[in-house]
């Protein structure tokens, strides 16, 4: 069969793609802390129909997390301070896991510790369960044994973290960055240099707000993460930095997508596949029509391989 | 459960920033009980980001839905603002319920301000089950512009006492104090039939309701108010401090709680707020 011109421009683009180890259906994940452990959303989307998810953030043993107010609306955007409340790598693995093992979507499990042994023992617990295709590791935590620093905002630090959970999880392992910094690209560096496969840029932007009326934070722990919309342009710039620097790291984009043009945006400062959040507790079911309108962009734009828009920034004259 | 667009078919102001929107499209919220709520987002752009929880006010036949709000903020002033016609996504219901009246059971029914609809709605149910003068509504604001649709909930059959803070209308006071005094009177009566009491309100308001209800020894069922991004359990930022562990979720463990299951944390909370002192 001889397929016409209009048969050919109807021809659906290609969506597969890889980024840090993993070959994914599409480009559009769901992240951490918005997507609880996916079998909440089971009647809310097909889990089918994406790329993957990234599962909320698992400790070693289960944390109650913050006392609320945990969350605040801000101008296109909110302010959370969850605590990393999860149920920790043993229940996880005996009461999560088993959905998502037929969910028919590729998981990624967000991990983290509050001292470096528990980060190396947290990732290499999870790494060894059927049916995690990958590991996130949030280096987000304050660092107990350091005064609280953050563990991902020295790449010193970081690289040493991250070396250390390489020699133990034999699966992709991604790093999710940190915008708090003022070198992301060191920050990236260091995870490659140490073998990580992909960096996630960016967690959220620690931020703050007040009831006037009150004169008390909007949130009890006084400062929060800020996602949503908001951060958008700050998240775009970080992967676009990331890339320019040609570090020899694939980036997940995250931060602020709302539709299919916020997603080709990070595809095009180049990131391999992006990360949905906020957007998820706005509508559930939005990664599912972002998917849709990355489609239609590319039969638009009669782009034929999603892969060819990474890094496809037009600069210049 | 998906979002479904639903549209403005009426918007009554009731003054004093109440406003009550009457949504056509709603057949999904068939069945909906008193103290479920759904989630509501207006066509609103990027700011406000997030949808806003509010508690059901009636749900009829034909889709309808009616939802009674007061401007606060942001959301509720677009709400206030939109006119006949304006289309909404909705999600829902959600949340449990209170329990359902009793032919068994004298209910008192608790409503500060805003907090009228799940009552409202509880009132409306009792009525249609016939168990009208089972239940009693007790219902207190600030000033007389608090109190509305009273004409609909005097239509109800149900006995209906007031209390404003000003005494613009009803017993000068709080409401709690109308509860104190309708219990006072319970036990000098001594009547057979045994209490319940349903909340809405404040949340200072409903710990007080705790507080009388727990020192008469009858059962108290609150529902809750807190910030919420989703509404499905997912965001986590809707936390209670609870009895039995650490936290519940207005969303899904709620929005409606025995008091005895929240109210163990109630001192702790008090005294963190006096410590901010800048109430």
């Amino acid at each position: 069969m001889i397929l016409g011109a209009d048969s050919l421009e109807k021809e659906s683009p290609a969506l597969l793609t890889t980024c840090g180890g993993i070959e994914f259906r599409n480009p559009v994940l769901t992240a951490s802390g918005t997507f609880g452990y996916g079998q909440e959303f089971d009647a809310l989307i097909s889990l089918r129909g994406l790329g993957g998810l990234v599962t909320k953030g698992i400790s070693p043993e289960p944390r109650f997390g913050n006392p609320p107010p945990r969350i605040c609306e801000t101008a296109a955007g909110m302010l959370n301070s969850i605590g990393l409340e999860n149920v920790g790598v043993e229940a996880f693995a005996r009461e999560k896991l088993p959905f998502l093992r037929s969910c028919g979507t590729r998981v990624l499990v967000n991990f983290f510790g509050t001292t470096f042994d528990e980060y190396v023992d947290c990732g290499a617990r999870l790494a060894a369960l059927d049916g995690v295709d990958g590991l996130e590791m949030n280096v987000s935590c304050p660092n107990i044994q350091a005064g609280g620093i953050e563990f991902g905002r020295d790449p010193l630090v970081l690289g040493g973290l991250v070396k250390a959970c390489r020699a133990v999880v034999r699966k992709p392992l991604w790093v999710k960055l940190t915008p708090n910094t003022s070198d992301i690209v060191a920050l990236a560096r260091a995870c490659a240099d140490n073998g990580a496969d992909a960096v996630s840029i960016i967690n959220t932007i620690t931020g703050m707000a007040i009831d006037v009326r009150t004169r008390r934070p909007k949130i009890a722990t006084v400062f929060g993460g800020l996602s949503g919309p908001a951060i958008k342009p700050v998240a775009l710039r970080m992967v676009y930095q990331v890339y320019r620097a040609q570090i020899p790291i694939a980036i997940c984009g995250i931060g602020g997508i709302q539709d299919g043009n916020d997603a080709i945006e990070f595809l095009l400062a180049g990131a391999s596949c992006v990360q949905v959040g906020t957007q998820s507790f706005i509508d559930p079911a939005s990664a599912e029509r972002i998917i849709r309108e990355i489609e239609e962009y590319c039969r638009a734009q009669g782009v034929t391989d999603v892969r060819e828009l990474v890094g496809g920034l037009a600069l210049g004259q | 459960m998906r979002y479904f667009d639903a549209r403005v078919i009426e918007n009554r102001s009731l003054g004093g920033g109440y406003f009550v929107l009457r949504l056509g499209g709603c057949e999904p919220l068939a069945g909906s009980r008193p103290g479920q709520f759904i989630m509501l987002r207006g066509d609103w752009g990027r700011d406000p980001l997030l949808p806003r929880p509010l508690s059901l006010l009636s749900v009829a036949h034909e889709g309808r839905a009616d939802l009674l709000a007061k401007v606060v903020g942001k959301g509720t002033a677009l709400m206030e603002r939109s006119p006949p016609g304006s289309r909404v996504s909705v999600l829902g219901p959600l949340g449990n319920s209170f329990p359902a009246p009793s032919a068994d059971v004298t209910d008192l029914l608790v409503a500060g301000g805003v907090g009228l609809p799940p009552l409202f709605m509880q009132a409306e149910s009792a009525a249609h089950l016939g168990l009208a003068n089972g239940s009693e509504m007790l219902y207190g604001g600030r000033t007389s512009r608090d109190l509305v649709l009273l004409g609909e909930i005097r239509g109800f059959g149900i006995a209906l006492r007031l209390a404003t803070e000003d005494g613009s209308l009803g017993r000068r006071g709080r409401v709690t104090d109308e509860l104190e005094a309708r219990l006072d009177r319970g036990r000098a009566a001594a009547s057979a039939q045994p209490l319940r009491i349903m909340a809405c309100g404040p949340r200072q308001m409903l710990w007080a309701v705790g507080r009388i209800a727990q020192s008469h020894g009858i059962d108290c069922y609150l529902s809750l108010e807190e910030q919420m991004a989703c509404g499905i359990g997912v965001c986590l930022g809707c936390a209670v401090a609870a009895q039995t562990r650490p936290y519940r979720y207005v969303c899904k463990d709620g929005p409606v709680f025995p008091a005895s299951e929240v109210m163990a944390h109630v001192s702790v909370a008090s005294t963190s707020q006096s410590r901010g002192g800048a109430q």
